[in-house]
């Protein structure tokens, strides 16, 4: 038996992928019905409210007749250009993983498999991988439109016809900058790049929002001046994009008629990268592999003034080690520095726009406005710190991973261990918060009652958050996940991140209505009836109560659970 | 079967690899052993096709790799250091998926696969997910599937680490029978036991270059060594035991 076929195609290459999905869904393990159905119902949800806000805005936009159909293909425009940035960006993420880090690529490349094989297999998976958050979110986006347009099946058809080459466009064009930064730069830095596009990303993703102006949105006096704003967000390169194109073929086919000048500019440009991606990755893939086999470097191999730094803190010397070992493992996985890096850039956003937001100009509801918003900040810090919590402290038990047999064989109590992790999550998440939510409310200029209020509750919503995602972490461990985000998305993930929510609603709730009553008061210049204020203490008390026995409790248990595995 | 001229591998200013020349012939088990670091594992997955040499031709069953590199990967089995298999896959859809790799289908691909998992008495957990083998199956499995295409030549990669003495004496048993009906065999091992009693030859590489070659009994000759067994001519010829060193420290 020599050869019993010929070569099969390239989806051949793929089969893994897809038979490990099936192997996956039918071996279930536990908790994974319920992440199932949790992930199942908050995907089906966000759907639902992308369709409604799509449907609503296209259907509002009808109303405007030719202004309207202007005003729907600028926004068709746009939508697709931040699709294109995206894309381009996780292109270049995802063909670095597929192509050049991917474990599996050691058995691919020592069987006889061609190149032009693989190549194939690799660009259809890092397509996917790419795009899959698109098109879930352009699905809903673009029915959304359809129906409230009533347009004709052919719309749908045309849709897809988009979609698929507006895809691979800017994933084409991510593959080829890896391939030449892996070739360009030392590659046993390929994982560098990965930081540097996240900057890179994180700093245009900011820019972006602050060219655009969207405080320019809320001046609806009058209508030249929202013209003049879509206006503005066309330049004379928009029509060179594929974005553009994309745009003016759904719009063309929304109307009932075809675009197809723009459709197979989408087409030719699709095929004609893929082509020439290809001719690259015959040329120079083989050298830059090669390359990505080496050792890495690792960053930051000194770091002297963090030992000396750590050295000063009133800590045992175990715990300082710990400490120690924690934070060079953070600071040289790069996979962590990146989603920070999204994380501050998102935050930056965030609060420009409390920068920006002219309330002034609505006199009379100016300052109940601000104190909402104030709330409101604290409800989206909460969220932002419960984020955090379950991307960066639920899994610093299971971050030990096979090594935490080090630990369990050491003298070190698991006890000091756990503790140990709470202190070095609460730091930094405690810094993160506080700093998010006084500099928001400043921005805002809220009272200062309100503003002692807040700052004062997300230190123990902080504290109870990130001592219930350390308990937690450490009562459903994932020693055997690939990566941070392996653990947050498991079955205790999940679990924390709906407790999470559930008591920040609570605390907002308990701190909200307090606060709202006494600004009331203050307001109008009355002292409030002796009732009200040992009413409002117990609200403010019972807030404290229940921060502190989160956190005490989850600590608790998440000991107990270490030491009853041991 | 594998020739390899001149292999030179460098990273920036450190050559791993240095001048490496071996030749195993069809039949032969060539042993490849080196301390730590040496450049074994280096110049093997050159020799595989999973790292570019920077000077030197590697030659597999008559293919050039550099202008060939699928006919000679045809023609080779790769056991590795640490094998990469699929968690996800059972042993059989791994090894239906490998065969596929190397243009195998249908029944002659199932039937080899049954007669791989039986050699290598993984036949019960066929239908198992690979992530609940214990290290000596997966090391078995990963055997199985070199072996599945009926390579001309293979190279192996510490192939004893995790098994079982069970296990050892049977890929020890395979890899004779395979050299026997004309597999050409290169083997990188630190366990000098298994590169004496199953190697026709042996190269030794330190520091990237080969120092000396033949068989156990030219090798004895050359450290001059009167001792039956392979370790003190190794600790020679790489330069001491370091026992005295040892002493010092405890």
């Amino acid at each position: 038996m020599r050869s019993s076929s010929a070569a099969p195609p390239f989806p051949f290459l793929l089969l893994p992928s897809l038979l490990s999905a099936r192997n996956r869904a039918r071996r279930r393990e536990r908790g994974d019905l319920m992440r199932g159905v949790a992930f199942g119902a908050i995907a089906l949800l966000v759907a639902a409210v992308i369709f409604a806000a799509s449907f609503w805005v296209t259907w509002q936009l009808g109303g405007y007749a030719e202004f309207g159909d202007y005003l729907l293909r600028l926004g068709l425009s746009w939508l697709f250009l931040t699709f294109l940035s995206f894309l381009a960006f996780s292109g270049v993420v995802t063909a670095l993983s597929t192509f050049y880090l991917s474990d599996d690529l050691r058995l691919l490349m020592a069987a006889p498999v061609s190149r032009r094989r693989l190549f194939h297999a690799r660009f259809a998976r890092t397509c996917v991988h790419a795009s899959w958050m698109v098109i879930v979110f352009t699905v809903p986006v673009l029915a959304g439109i359809g129906v409230a347009r009533c347009a004709p099946a052919g719309f749908y058809a045309a849709a897809a016809a988009t979609v698929v080459p507006f895809v691979v466009i800017p994933v084409a064009a991510g593959t080829a900058l890896t391939l030449l930064l892996v070739n360009v730069f030392p590659a046993r830095r390929a994982r560098d790049i990965l930081m540097l596009m996240g900057l890179l990303f994180a700093a245009s993703l900011v820019l972006l929002l602050r060219l655009v102006q969207p405080e320019q949105l809320l001046r609806v006096e009058s209508l030249p001046e929202v013209t003049d704003f879509f206006a503005a967000l066309q330049s004379p390169v928009t029509p060179l994009l594929p974005s553009f194109w994309a745009g003016e073929a759904l719009f063309a086919a929304v109307k009932g008629s075809g675009d197809m000048v723009h459709l197979a500019a989408l087409w030719s440009t699709a095929a004609v990268l893929t082509l020439g991606v290809a001719m690259a990755y015959d040329r120079w893939y083989f050298d830059g592999f090669s390359k990505a086999q080496e050792a890495r470097k690792a960053r930051f191999t000194r770091l002297t003034w963090l030992d000396g730094a750590l050295r000063l803190l009133p800590m045992t010397a175990v715990r300082r080690h710990l400490l120690v070992k924690d934070t060079k493992v953070f600071l040289r996985d790069v996979s962590q520095w990146s989603q920070l890096l999204l994380l501050v850039a998102l935050m930056v956003v965030y609060l420009y726009n409390f920068r920006v937001l002219d309330l002034d100009r609505i006199p009379y509801m100016s300052g109940v406005l601000k104190n909402m918003y104030a709330l409101l900040n604290l409800a989206m810090a909460g969220l932002v710190m419960a984020t955090v919590a379950a991307r960066f402290v639920f899994p610093a038990v299971s971050s030990e991973g096979a090594a935490f047999w080090i630990i369990r064989t050491s003298p070190l109590s698991l006890r000091d261990f756990l503790w140990s992790k709470f202190w070095t999550g609460l730091v930094p998440v405690l810094l993160l918060t506080l700093m998010l939510t006084i500099t928001a409310n400043e921005l805002l200029g809220v009272d200062p009652f309100l503003e002692v209020v807040s700052a004062v509750a997300i230190v123990f919503m902080t504290v109870a958050l990130v001592g219930l995602a350390t308990g937690l972490g450490a009562r459903y461990p994932r020693f055997t996940a690939d990566n941070p985000s392996q653990v947050a998305g498991s079955y205790g993930g999940i679990a924390f991140m709906v407790a999470a929510v559930l008591f920040v609603v609570m605390i907002i709730g308990l701190v909200g209505w307090p606060s709202t009553v006494w600004l009331w008061y203050q307001s109008r210049g009355i002292d409030p009836p002796a009732r009200t204020i040992v009413l409002l203490a117990v609200c403010f008390t019972l807030a404290a109560g229940i921060s502190l026995v989160t956190w005490l409790l989850a600590m608790r248990s998440g000991v107990r659970a270490l030491e009853d595995n041991r | 079967m594998i020739v390899v001229q001149d292999l030179v591998k460098r990273y920036g200013s450190f050559t791993a690899v240095d001048g490496v020349s071996l030749e195993v012939a069809p039949g032969q088990i060539h042993g490849f052993l080196g301390p730590n670091g040496a450049g074994k594992t280096t110049t093997i997955r050159m020799i595989a096709g999973l790292l570019k040499p920077t000077v030197g031709r590697i030659v597999v069953n008559g293919c050039d790799l550099a202008a060939d590199p699928e006919g000679a990967k045809r023609a080779l089995g790769f056991i590795p250091d640490r094998p990469f298999i699929y968690e996800k896959l059972t042993a059989r859809e791994f090894l239906r998926f490998h065969g596929g790799l190397y243009e195998l289908d249908g029944a002659p691909l199932e039937e080899r696969a049954s007669e791989m998992l039986e050699l290598f008495e993984l036949q019960r957990w066929q239908d198992e997910l690979v992530e609940s083998f214990s290290h000596g199956m997966k090391q078995r499995l990963v055997m199985c599937a070199a072996f599945l295409h009926r390579p001309q030549a293979v190279l192996v990669d510490e192939p004893m680490v995790g098994l079982d003495p069970r296990g050892a004496r049977l890929i020890k048993e395979v890899f004779r029978r395979m050299a026997d009906r004309g597999v050409a065999i290169l083997m990188s091992t630190h366990t000098l036991e298994v590169a004496q009693e199953m190697c026709d030859r042996i190269s030794i590489i330190l520091k990237g270059r080969i120092i000396a070659r033949g068989t156990v009994d030219e090798l004895r000759a050359l450290a001059g060594a009167d001792d039956e067994h392979l370790t003190p001519v190794f600790l020679k010829l790489t330069g001491g035991s370091g026992l005295q060193e040892i002493d010092e420290i405890v």
